[in-house]
């Protein structure tokens, strides 16, 4: 990981992720290397129909089988590279604006900040998910439309965090030193301000991914997801929409998928918050704005 | 003080106005006509003649701007326009709808802010023991969990497995109950969904009472207290959980929309009749105009939670009306 920014007070120190943070590492570890392996490790083609439908699991099918006779091992195992991509890009989309946001509020200030902090507060205020539902009913489901309305609907709390880091890093020294000296804003903005919150925002971006893999999951539960595409929320939207819980088939059909969903959103927020607390100034004593 | 409500007050007629100008803008904005989105598919198998009525019957041939105004105008009347599934009013339909989420919606904030707020208090005064430890790990589980999923574990186990609970629904249908029974009825039926809401709400209050609780006993006059002889409980109960209860209020609003969502999911998957599942219905059924009559209900409703909380804090934090 990268290291934290110099700080003013106190010694420098490399952040320490602690147990819970590499705990939220292993479970990305083996969950990344599941999708990236996927060809590979997957026993069938999850598009195929390999078998008789509604299967209990079997020696052959180790979760059964789904209503047309897809193995539901296979589905998961290449579930998680629609799930874990949609999750990073549309967290990388939201962690772009609100990078940009923050540090545009936070070091430009006046009517700048006022508009743009007004901006987040509105995003905040208004229940996202009615609105999403509302976007990709009207967008229509498909991949890339999931991805750009989550991006442009998770921003917000990332640039709130990161404005804040940026006003505690506008009083630095080597800042006010670089400005004394004559840089242009815009050049002391892109050439250290930036650097500076990066690590903030890597954390930011992982606690945004997390979020992103949840509504994923409910969009594509709810029907709004691509059609084409098999996450883990789709694989659910199936076993709904054939009562999969009320028969025992929930605990193969239902049971895994969702623990899928929660093993990949808890990991990234282990890493998300182990690395918040040692980066956000807010949460250690004597950080804080000058 | 009163600058204050004014820059809120502006804040939210300003998100109100923007769900207006998106409601009014997405249908237009659609490739094909927009006629398609607030008359409904069959307008392809109309001939030139009546399209043209229709045209005129929505106002479509006028300027845009008109047509905002007039769209404008008949919401702030509370006409929402005819679902062309039902074709009934779509302001009916989001009224026998409203009770259900309100009711649910505001027992699951009552129940996971009291839990909550209380587990979170715990929390920090025992900072880094079991219960710390263990109440963290467990909320931070349930912010992990998908909560349509959560909901259908819970008819699987407690409605299908072991049939302590109805499946879905609200009440038993075709059954005319009064009194006791009734009620009775109808509490066998929000209970799983409840729980589920109330599960997913707890987390976001349970970190910021703890973090608050945290900052608050630190104080100096914590520390007063204590040194002047205060017992532990009534170190904790007058003095710390009071004060640390205030970022919770802020919190409590900010929570309101997620809160939100989180019963449009729960809805759904109960099939609770709600105005999440009517949006729900609507999606599936590509009834345009009740999606987006439900989409602008469900903002204004979170808007006006939002000015009550303002309105109620000062009550709570004297503070703030001497500023």
């Amino acid at each position: 990981m990268a290291a934290p920014p110099a700080q003013q007070r106190g010694p420098r120190r490399r952040p320490a992720l602690g147990p819970v943070g590499w705990a939220g590492v292993v479970l990305l570890v083996i969950l990344t290397g599941a999708a990236v392996l996927a060809p590979l490790i997957s026993p069938y083609d999850p598009e195929e129909t390999v078998a008789d439908p509604f299967q209990p699991p079997s020696r052959s099918h180790l979760l059964g089988t789904n209503d047309v006779g897809q193995d539901i091992l296979s589905e998961l195992i290449h579930g998680a590279r629609i799930s874990l991509t949609i999750g990073f890009l549309a967290a990388s989309i939201a962690i772009s604006i609100g990078t940009a946001v923050g540090v545009a509020a936070g070091f430009l200030g006046g009517w700048v900040e006022i508009v743009l902090m007004r901006a987040v507060d509105l995003v905040l205020v208004i229940p996202f998910l009615p609105l999403m539902i509302l976007l990709a009913a009207y967008l229509g489901p498909s991949y890339w439309n999931i991805i750009i309305v989550i991006g442009i609907l998770v921003w917000a709390r990332p640039a709130r965090v990161i404005r804040s880091q940026v006003l505690s890093v506008k009083c630095l020294d080597y800042i006010e030193a670089a400005l004394a000296l004559g840089s242009r804003p815009a050049r002391v903005m892109m050439r250290h301000v930036l650097p500076a919150v990066l690590p903030l925002s890597l954390a930011q971006f992982i606690l945004a991914a997390s979020n992103s893999i949840l509504i994923e999951a409910a969009l594509s539960f709810l029907g709004l997801g691509d059609p084409t595409a098999k996450s883990w929320g789709s694989v659910l939207y199936y076993a709904q929409a054939r009562s999969a819980f009320l028969s025992g088939a929930w605990v193969w059909w239902v049971l895994p998928p969702g623990l899928l969903i929660t093993a990949a959103t808890l990991g990234f927020a282990f890493i998300g918050y182990s690395l918040e607390e040692v980066l956000n100034p807010k949460m250690r004593h004597g950080g804080g704005a000058c | 003080m009163w600058r204050f409500f004014a820059g809120r007050g502006a804040q939210y007629l300003l998100v109100i106005v923007l769900t207006v100008m998106l409601n009014f803008a997405l249908p237009r904005m659609m490739p094909g006509s927009p006629l398609v989105f607030l008359a409904g598919e069959d307008v392809g198998f109309l001939s030139p003649e009546q399209r043209h009525q229709l045209y005129a019957l929505y106002g479509l041939d006028q300027p845009q701007w008109r047509q905002f105004l007039t769209y404008a105008a008949n919401l702030a009347r509370g006409q929402l326009g005819y679902s062309f599934q039902r074709g009934r009013p779509i302001a009916h339909m989001i009224g026998e709808r409203l009770p259900y989420t309100l009711l649910l919606v505001g027992t699951a904030l009552i129940l996971a802010t009291l839990a909550g707020a209380l587990l979170g208090a715990l929390a920090a005064w025992r900072r880094g023991s079991a219960l710390d430890l263990g109440s963290l790990g467990v909320v931070m589980l349930f912010e992990s969990v998908p909560s349509f999923w959560l909901a259908m574990i819970f008819i699987a186990v407690f409605a299908a497995g072991l049939g302590w609970f109805p499946v879905f629904g609200a009440g038993t249908a075709g059954v005319a109950l009064a009194g006791w029974p009734l009620l009775v009825d109808r509490a066998r039926h929000i209970a799983l969904p409840l729980a589920t809401l109330t599960i997913i709400t707890i987390p976001g209050i349970y970190l910021i009472m703890r973090y608050s609780m945290l900052a608050v006993l630190g104080e100096l006059y914590i520390a007063t207290a204590r040194a002047k002889g205060v017992s532990e409980r009534a170190v904790l109960r007058r003095h710390a959980v009071r004060n640390a209860l205030l970022p919770v209020a802020t919190v409590f609003m900010l929570n309101l929309g997620f809160i939100v969502s989180g019963a449009t999911i729960v809805e759904t998957v109960f099939s609770y009749p709600g105005i999440g599942r009517l949006l729900y219905e609507a999606v599936l059924n590509r009834d345009y105009p009740v999606i987006q009559g439900t989409f602008f209900i469900i903002t204004v409703s979170v808007i006006a939670a939002n000015i009550l909380c303002d309105l109620l804090y000062p009550l709570i934090d004297p503070r703030v009306r001497q500023r």
